[in-house]
């Protein structure tokens, strides 16, 4: 009997529970539109149905008009760290361009320009930069702007202890006069930066800088939130990770967040460049697969970085006519490397990087046979079929948007499997046994091994597309599993194993095209142990004082090493796709930088009946 | 009983470290760690900084000197920080997710109870009816019908076309509280839920329909019926707790899986819950969220499985624990 009244008991209390859950759950209306009850636009569920009518009869003259909320989409979470000198990553990237801002920033010709400084001299060899700051901007909590501000934030990226809290961002500091003495701890003082009154920032480099605008363009932070916090508790303090407490100077405030779903920015009244027009900014985190039933929908109205739209869905948009796109060259290419070298196992084992003790790959170590290869495929048409169309086949591998890049000096492999064989031919690679596949020179069976890591879904379809176009020049390929990006990078980078190609994706920066840090010999991340001292010495010209203040010179230089890349190949790269915006047409003023959608937000207004 | 139900707890400690010992283990011994899968994301971040990172992490330990510092760690109720999102504390990234996750799984369960008992039941009792060919087919859909596909279906057509539920997230915004934030957290909840309840839902629909056959014919309902019982009695007293007994062993064992199993149902709702952590956690290698997981999902299995194990002898008397 007693059994038999627990049970019921239970069972009564499970089903009261629930039967509470249903009921709340049947009369729900909201219908998710950009949270407008405190916003004017009332009826914006009406003008996003029928703007495309109002759009064409609205004189364009009519200018700005303020308030509204716009709601953008980005596919995964940022991870929540929304302090400039903490965050990794483009999502984060996506609240910060709104809230934080740097000294300078740069225009759609990649020219450097003022940002929190109006004003700034630079001395005859490029060491010293002593900026003037733009007086009467305010942090997003009332208190004022200064040069200690400046101090503060170079100071926290310098500190002992702050690679080892997480940061990643020492390159814009280990430049500066007493870096290595600050860093160590061996003394308080940071000598690099010094505010010389209230308004004024000077920066010390310890040799001449050729690319001194960049390295003072980092996002600053406000000395009065985080002074006295120990750098290892930045990370978790709560104005690197709590909505409200997050404080910049940028035009939107970032007020508060669902973690993982939504988060909202508030406009920032007090902004120096003048009030923003709008009144919020959502962003939502929308599956990929979502996004687009949402922006026909009208529920979120821009789609930017760090994705975009995949090619595959340009169509689906261009057919939405409330919608428009910007495409635009992305600042990044994905590649075919050639493994040239490997490390010894006890380099790897010992992570030395000594060009001395590499050994050949064999037949990728062949200059011919690379080239050969890069003969042998149709980028063209694995730009125009897999992308359609969206992308273009580059040949140097800096990114085209800069004054650097030079089509006019690269070697131009086309697609030319004639060319390819005569190549192979040249090299001693023939098919001897008659199988239809060559042997190596010493008369060997030949196997190519392919290697490339999942995550980009493009990528993961170019392989087998690279092996056939190889196999029908010959060359017999071992296309391999593809692998996880951690696992495949791990023996990308220890690779004393017998990789022969590698693919990869780079995003570069648009501060410099400064191609040192992946292709020089002795950086990590030039997995092809490429070894041309020539190249090296190229690249250090181009960033050699005193000649390389003019832009010029560094122009020529980088043309020359292009040429030698090309030449001496090592990574084929495959294309360079191209970045797919979408937002409403009741969205104006939106004007993309060649790296980004971010720009100017308060100058972006929302038509409004 | 209570002696039985704290030996069996006693059990779990061992086990509980089985777990951690293996999962500690094959979590580092997979290729790559956190920083190799960062390493990529900016060409301008020096290779070394990564690796002075790795080393304050002490990555570059053996895995006995990792996993101690480790264990004694969490002895003291700490689970260290992530890797991967930048050093924040694991405990409170959990934290955010379990909760949602145990509603849509709770949620889940409900529906799948509420619609496959009922149904079961009846198709039971009235064999090749048009509802039990109905409920059969149902039965094979659900089953068939691959998780994710079922969502993007469902919020193609009853968010996005019908604009009857929101298609994605769990709130309508940020900063909702009360009476409000609750039907806006149930109403978010609906199109997740009846995904993932939908292959439950079948499977134990087929379960209980068979079950409650299988009694239906035997000797006691027999005897039952022979005594002048009625047929209320004979289903509710007699049938149907011996019908059960099969369906508490599949939600015992459910109850970790719902924690664990939703990773696509909640991607395709961008329902943020642990099922997406401890996947993306997985890939990205970062472990001390990985092993925490782990350790809750051990625990929530070996709980669910006493539970079960409880609800025997609430549900059939016969069976007795000393």
């Amino acid at each position: 009997m007693i059994k038999r009244f627990r049970l019921g008991l239970l069972l009564f209390v499970l089903l009261f529970s629930f039967a509470f859950l249903l009921t709340a759950c049947s009369e729900d209306t909201t219908s998710n539109d950009n949270g407008t009850d405190t916003n004017q636009n009332e009826n914006e569920g009406e003008n996003e149905g029928n703007n495309e009518e109002e759009e064409e009869e609205e004189p364009a003259d009519e200018g700005p008009q303020m308030g509204g909320t716009i709601t953008g989409a980005m596919d995964t979470a940022p991870s929540g760290v929304f302090n400039p000198i903490f965050y990794e990553e483009a999502y984060e990237a996506n609240i910060l361009d709104f809230t934080h801002e740097g000294l300078v920033g740069q225009n759609d010709k990649l020219e450097f320009v003022e940002g929190l400084a109006t004003d700034w001299e630079i001395n005859d060899d490029q060491t010293e930069i002593t900026l003037t700051l733009k007086d009467g901007v305010k942090w997003h909590d009332g208190e004022p702007f200064t040069a200690e501000d400046v101090v503060f934030t170079y100071q926290s990226i310098a500190s002992p202890g702050y690679i080892e809290a997480g940061g990643v961002r020492s390159t814009y500091a280990n430049k500066l006069v007493g870096y290595e003495a600050f860093e160590s701890g061996e003394t308080e003082e940071f000598e690099g930066v010094v505010a010389e009154d209230e308004l004024t920032v000077t920066f010390k480099f310890k040799e001449p800088n050729v690319t001194i605008l960049k390295d003072v363009g980092f996002p600053i932070i406000p000395k009065h939130v985080f002074e006295g916090i120990p750098i290892e508790e930045v990370p978790e303090h709560e104005a690197t990770l709590d909505p409200g407490k997050v404080i910049g100077t940028g035009p939107f405030k970032f007020t508060e967040m669902l973690e993982r779903e939504q988060y909202v920015l508030e406009k920032h009244a007090d902004y120096w460049q003048g009030e923003p027009y709008l009144d919020k900014i959502v962003w939502r985190v929308v599956e990929q697969s979502v996004m687009l039933g949402l922006l026909e929908k009208g529920e979120i109205d821009f789609i930017s970085d760090p994705n975009g739209v995949p090619p595959a869905d340009y169509e689906d948009v261009a057919a939405m006519d409330h919608v428009e796109i910007i495409e635009q060259t992305d600042f990044g290419y994905q590649l075919m490397g050639f493994k040239m070298n490997h490390r010894t196992a006890a380099d790897v084992e010992s992570g030395t990087l000594n060009p001395d003790n590499w050994v050949e790959n064999e037949d990728m170590g062949e200059k011919l046979v690379r080239q050969a290869m890069a003969y042998a495929v149709d980028r063209k048409t694995i730009v125009e079929k897999l992308l359609l169309g969206h992308g273009a086949v580059i040949n140097a591998p800096i990114a085209q948007q800069f004054w650097a890049y030079d089509e006019s000096a690269v070697t131009d492999y086309s697609f030319d499997p004639d060319k390819s064989a005569e190549l192979l031919d040249e090299a001693g690679y023939v098919d001897e046994d008659g199988d239809g596949f060559r042997e190596t020179p010493d008369g060997e069976e030949w196997v190519v091994n392919l290697n490339y890591p999942t995550g980009n879904k493009l990528r993961e379809r170019v392989a087998p597309i690279l092996a056939e176009f190889f196999e029908d020049v010959g060359i017999k390929m071992d296309l391999r599993q593809p692998k996880e990006m951690s696992a495949y990078v791990k023996e990308l980078t220890e690779d004393s194993t017998d990789w022969d190609l590698y693919l990869l994706g780079w995003s570069l920066g648009s501060g410099d095209p400064d191609p040192s840090g992946l292709w020089t010999i002795e950086a990590g991340y030039n997995f092809s142990r490429w070894n041309n001292p020539d190249s090296d010495q190229l690249i250090a010209d181009a960033m050699k004082a005193p000649e390389a203040f003019d832009q010029s010179y560094r122009e020529e230089k980088y043309s020359e090493w292009q040429s030698l890349f090309s030449d001496d190949l090592p990574a084929l790269l495959l294309f360079a796709q191209n970045k797919i915006y979408a937002h409403n047409k009741n969205l104006n003023g939106i004007d993309p930088l060649p790296y980004s959608m971010n720009n100017d937000p308060h100058l972006w207004w929302l038509s409004q009946e | 009983m209570y002696q039985y139900i704290i030996r069996r707890t006693l059990v779990f400690i061992p086990m509980l470290f089985a777990l951690t010992v293996i999962v500690f283990t094959l979590a580092l011994l997979a290729p790559g760690d956190a920083f190799t899968g960062k390493s990529l994301a900016d060409p301008n971040v020096d290779p070394e900084v990564y690796e002075r990172q790795r080393e304050e992490a002490g990555l570059n330990d053996a895995i006995p000197v990792q996993y101690g510092r480790w264990i004694s760690n969490v002895a003291q109720g700490d689970f260290g920080k992530s890797l991967v999102f930048n050093g924040r504390s694991v405990s409170e990234l959990i934290e955010a997710r379990l909760a949602n996750t145990l509603y849509l799984g709770l949620f889940s369960l409900f529906i799948t109870l509420v619609v496959s008992i009922p149904i079961g039941i009846y198709s039971a009792k009235h064999p090749y009816s048009l509802l039990d060919y109905g409920a059969t087919g149902f039965g094979f859909l659900g089953l068939a019908i691959p998780n994710f596909f079922f969502g993007l279906i469902a919020i193609y057509v009853l968010a996005i076309q019908l604009d009857w539920f929101p298609a994605q997230g769990t709130l309508d915004e940020p900063g909702m509280t009360g009476i409000e934030a609750l039907k806006s957290r149930l109403h978010h909840m609906v199109l997740p839920g009846i995904t993932l309840g939908l292959a439950g839902t079948a499977t134990y629909m087929r379960y209980m329909r068979s079950e409650v056959l299988d009694v239906l014919g035997s000797d006691y309902i027999r005897t039952a019926r022979a005594k002048g019982m009625s047929d209320r009695n004979v289903l509710y007293k007699h049938t149907l707790r011996n019908a059960l007994i099969p369906i508490i062993t599949l939600m015992g064992f459910e109850i970790g899986m719902l924690l664990s199993g939703a990773v696509i149902t909640e991607q395709v709702f961008n329902y943020p819950g642990l099922g997406t952590l401890f996947l993306s956690s997985v890939v990205n290698r970062d472990f001390p969220v990985v092993m925490a997981i782990a350790m809750l999902l051990g625990i929530l299995i070996l709980v669910g499985n006493l539970l079960a194990d409880i609800f025997y002898s609430i549900i059939d008397p016969r069976i007795r624990y000393d």
